[in-house]
């Protein structure tokens, strides 16, 4: 059996790459990082991949509006190919500025199934950028990425981000949102109650820290996975916690390509 | 003769007319170095260009030629354990292992920041980045120490303003580039106002046989200009920082702009072309621009080399010559590249996006010539050039009178730990670090804060894996503190030294390496000339006998405005490393009933301490460092570390042990209960809040009370016991501190959430 395809997508300014890339690689995927010149110049097909992962960072500086820039070159080279790639079922994930871009490319919520930008990630109500460990409240399981999770779980993963704020354009496409059961990951106090700042560490509405696609092979998420692949990286280890929780994100993806593709 | 260059006539000049040339240029020179050049020139029967003076004028700036601290860096700092150095040039290395090895640096970017707070502390981490890069080496951790203000001096910006300017430059640079800012400080005292500190360090990781030189030693190597336009912004930077501070932002347009998002792909750009080995020499542009680096890479090889300006991408079209030639834009490398590897590495440099251009190549010979539009515009020797005069100037050293006032002894200290809790040097400074981006890369295996989530206290030293195989890392600390500086010196330094490396050795690791980046006031006043050559001293009669090396550094001098002069700190950047990162070990307590150890003795040296400071008393001498006890102290604290039976190491330092036993309290929840009796028979305030220098605080294994005392041979105090929600000491049956976990997490959080 082959190992997935991932491409870690790349541009000037995207900074995660490197521990998505060794984090796909790690959970057992053939990775490779992809600048998206080669996509733009047709050097290389997204069809070559399983997935593709979105990371995180400051894509082209983010001057505009975060993931603005990367999205809208994307949209005007290679969209039908992202709309293929999603229709195959194949897996995406966007984490950060990743998901930023997600949200811009209307990957997510996509209610309306055009691939208009729905929603946005706006300034932390604490109006700084906040890096540090929150806690997670898993609330689907049924997204690849995070059937390795148990329902109601709470796990712990690290932030660093200044525009996190989840909010919807209208009342409708948060109903939607729930009907279709889309919320991935959603900010709680350490005993799973859905609280304010500084918990929910941007004042994301309904404590969203990540949404899955109705299909349920998308995931955006604000924290980084990534980069606590083993517990060694989270901040309190050295106090007996044993969970890697990170891993379980790629390895779910991991397990579901290789029983479908 | 052209308009896009003049010939100084200065052969025939008085002293007076040299003087004028040097102003109106904006030269910086003093009117025997240009009395210098005048009589190079006679000798060569010509007059000067424009270019030529101002290449010059960058060359020998204080801030580039050294000229007078590389007298004493010579004696005390160069050479001191240079064994252990395996590599120096725009940064320093030591191995780490049989593959691979650090290279680190300290750099201050104290003027610019002091004139525009924003531009000059991202530009200053856009700097020091490059500097790591020069070695071929990948950027893992920045680290900054700041020294800010209080109150506003006269007309110059407020130190609200500046501290504001300093952490957001630093956040968004940092951020935007995808290096973790993991380490550092931040120091409050009107010593900083308006004299501002920004020194920023970082940290790399490179294979041991891709470590990159920096100079051309071979004819015919082409030199490649990669990554940042070149603009007018920058120009006279260098020598602004050579100078006094002035107030009003006359010199706004000698600060540089930062742009970290052609950094982030310019960094992956050069390592992937020096990982292919295409890269001959590599050298970042910083202060002094083009003409100071091409003439170091050259001259240190031995050779000459030709360049023609014409070819730089320029921001600004219009730019004359000399413009181009000391413009200190950022996120500029130069390349030298062989003449068959020119095209490969001009592909991987498109492929980034990035802008790159052969300008020149090197020569048989020792001259540089500048070519514009095919005309020579400059032809000196870089024997001449890159030799500035060097001064030995006169110093004065002061004796100091130690004033010592006595404090009163109090029934509770309850007020007193609170109060250092909530001082602006102690207080948690999350509402800076958090806005910096600590765990991208995910190598980070202990931040900055540490402990129960939400409830997290700091910790001595960061820890950075070195790769996703093996459980080898790097640790990286920081020792400065300009109050024991400020009254002397000499020990000030020493202490410096002292806190970077039991930083280091507090969270498990072994020290490796020392940056100094010095801070001084203006060098030709004999009293500040005093004061650095003792702090060199200090530096080197400390790091001698702990047998690390400094190596790299950088020397900032002028911070002064006025009658007003910073005092001379050091800041050390150390960095040690870690076989097995899984036995890092971080402050905050780990459980009940476990013996608290104290090692090392307090003594009656306040001088700067916390606890006199907060009572606006003087505490007499500084502490003083010892470094053969540091050593011997270190050894045995680490055996017992990979023993495994230590679980939380803190090291004493503001507010002596009370205040490190508070500190362990706060990430962990876990009281601390201390009986001081039998301990001491002197004043039980100046045992707890003592700042002696060398000593840790140690949570032991309940049931390895022995065992440890065995690898301590004798030099351990057990203080007492982790346990409660409480912290309590207790003296002579007298309850002398009594406070809630809460009430010490809050007061030292004051401020952030």
């Amino acid at each position: 059996m082959n190992s997935p395809k991932v491409a870690v997508l790349t541009m000037e300014g995207t900074n995660n790459e490197e521990e998505a890339f060794q984090s796909w690689k790690g959970a057992g995927a053939d990775a490779e990082i992809i600048h998206i010149k080669k996509l733009e110049s047709g050097l290389r097909k997204l069809e070559e991949f399983d997935a593709i992962f979105f990371p995180g960072g400051f894509s082209a500086g983010d001057y505009v509006r975060a993931g603005a820039i990367m999205a809208s070159r994307l949209r005007a080279s290679v969209m039908e190919d992202i709309e293929n790639f999603v229709d195959s079922g194949k897996l995406i994930m966007g984490s950060c500025n990743g998901f930023q871009v997600l949200i811009e490319l209307g990957l997510i919520p996509n209610i309306g199934k055009n691939y208009e930008r729905e929603a946005a990630l706006a300034t932390n109500l604490s109006n700084r950028f906040e890096a540090r460990t929150v806690y997670l409240k898993i609330t689907n399981n049924l997204c690849p990425f995070l059937k390795k999770f148990k329902i109601n779980q709470i796990i712990r993963l690290p932030i660093a981000h200044f525009e996190g704020r989840f909010i919807p354009k209208d009342e409708d496409l948060l109903k939607e949102i729930l009907k279709n059961n889309m919320i991935g990951l959603k900010y709680v106090d350490p005993y799973g109650k859905e609280v304010d700042y500084p918990w929910n560490p941007n004042g994301s509405i309904m404590n969203i820290a990540g949404l899955c696609s109705k299909s349920g092979n998308i995931l955006g998420l604000m924290p980084h996975p990534e980069r606590v692949f083993t517990k060694y990286t989270h901040s309190d280890w050295t106090r007996g916690n044993e969970e890697d929780y990170g891993q379980l994100f790629f390895k779910g993806a991991v397990e579901y390509l290789n029983e479908k593709f | 003769m052209s308009d896009f260059f003049k010939v100084i006539a200065l052969r025939n000049l008085t002293l007076k007319g040299l003087k004028k040339i040097s102003e109106d240029l904006a030269l910086g020179l003093s009117i025997q170095e240009m009395a210098r050049i005048q009589s190079y020139f006679r000798n060569l029967g010509r007059d000067p260009t424009d270019v030529e003076l101002q290449a010059l004028g960058q060359a020998w700036s204080e801030h580039c030629g050294y000229k007078s601290s590389k007298i004493y860096l010579k004696r005390y700092i160069f050479g001191l354990n240079s064994e252990k150095i395996y590599s120096q040039g725009d940064a320093g290395v030591v191995l780490l292992d049989e593959n691979y090895a650090v290279a680190l640096k300290m750099e201050s970017h104290n003027h610019p920041s002091a004139i525009e707070p924003y531009g000059g502390a991202s530009t200053g981490v856009g700097g020091i980045l490059r500097d790591i890069l020069s070695m071929g080496a990948q950027p893992v951790a920045v680290t900054d120490v700041l020294y800010f203000g209080i109150n506003k001096y006269r007309d110059y910006p407020s130190p609200a303003f500046i501290r504001s300017g300093v952490i957001s430059g630093i956040r968004d640079y940092g951020n935007r580039v995808g290096i973790p800012t993991v380490s550092g400080g931040i120091y409050y005292s009107d010593m900083f106002s308006p004299n501002v500190l920004v020194n920023v360090g970082c940290v790399g990781i490179v294979k041991k046989d891709k470590i990159a030189k920096q100079s051309i030693d071979k004819e015919g190597i082409k030199l490649i200009i990669a990554g940042g336009k070149t603009g007018r912004d920058g120009i006279h930077g260098v020598n602004m920082a050579s100078a006094n501070l002035d107030s009003g932002s006359a010199n706004i347009s000698t600060v540089q702009l930062g742009n970290p998002i052609i950094k982030e792909p310019l960094i992956h750009a050069v390592l992937q072309a020096n990982e292919a080995g295409l890269i001959y020499s590599l050298k970042d542009l910083g202060g002094g621009g083009l003409s100071s680096v091409v003439g170091e890479m050259l001259y240190s090889g031995g050779k000459g080399g030709v360049v023609y300006l014409d070819k730089v991408p320029l921001k600004e079209r219009d730019m004359l010559p000399w413009e181009i030639w000391v413009s200190e834009s950022q996120e500029r490398m130069l390349l030298g590249v062989e003449e068959q590897n020119v095209q490969k590495v001009l592909d991987i440099m498109n492929d980034w996006d990035i802008t790159s251009a052969v300008i020149g190549e090197s020569v048989k010979g020792s001259k540089l010539t500048l070519y514009y539009k095919g005309e020579i515009v400059m032809d000196l020797d870089l024997d001449f050039m890159t030799s500035p005069p060097l001064y030995q100037r006169a110093y004065r050293l002061k004796y100091n009178e130690y004033k010592f006032d006595m404090p009163k002894e109090r029934e509770s200290y309850n007020d007193i730990i609170l109060k250092m809790l909530s001082d602006l040097n102690v207080a948690s400074k999350e509402y800076a670090v958090r806005q910096y981006d600590h765990t991208v890369r995910g190598n980070t295996v202990i931040p900055p804060f540490t402990g129960i989530i939400g409830k997290e206290g700091p910790t001595d030293a960061s820890v950075i894996r070195i790769n996703w195989e093996d459980y080898s890392a790097i640790s990286v600390s920081h020792g400065s503190n300009p109050f024991y500086s400020k009254i002397d010196p000499y020990m000030g330094a020493r202490n410096a030294v002292d806190e970077a490396y039991r930083n280091l050795v507090s969270v498990n690791s072994i020290p490796l390496a020392f940056s100094d980046c010095l801070n001084s006031g203006n060098p030709e006043r004999p009293e500040r000339m005093g004061e650095f050559i003792s702090m060199i001293k200090g530096l080197s009669d400390e790091a001698k006998d702990l047998g690390v090396p400094f190596v790299s550094g950088n020397v900032s001098l002028y911070n002064e405005t006025g009658v007003k002069s910073i005092p001379s700190i050091p800041t050390i950047l150390a960095v040690g490393k870690l076989k097995d990162y899984r036995k890092a070990i971080t402050p905050d307590f780990k459980g009940t009933g476990n013996p608290i150890y104290l090692i090392g003795r307090p003594g009656i040296e306040f001088g700067g301490s916390l606890y006199f400071r907060i009572q606006r008393k003087n505490g007499g001498r500084v502490p003083f460092s010892d470094p053969k006890v540091l050593y011997q102290r270190s050894e045995m604290v680490l055996r017992a570390m990979d023993a495994g039976i230590i679980l939380s190491s803190h090291d004493v330092s503001e507010g002596g042990l009370a205040l490190a036993i508070a500190e362990m309290t706060i990430g962990s929840d876990i009281g601390a209960e201390i009986d001081l009796t039998g301990i001491t028979v002197g004043r039980p305030d100046f045992f707890m809040f003592s700042e002696s220098q060398s000593m840790f605080i140690l949570e032991v294994q309940k049931g390895k009370e022995k065992e440890f005392e065995e690898y301590m041979k004798g030099l351990s105090i057990k203080l007492g016991y982790t346990g409660s929600q409480m912290l309590d000491v207790k003296f002579n049956g007298k309850t002398l501190v009594y406070l809630h976990i809460d009430q010490i997490r809050s007061k030292w959080k004051e401020g952030y959430i």
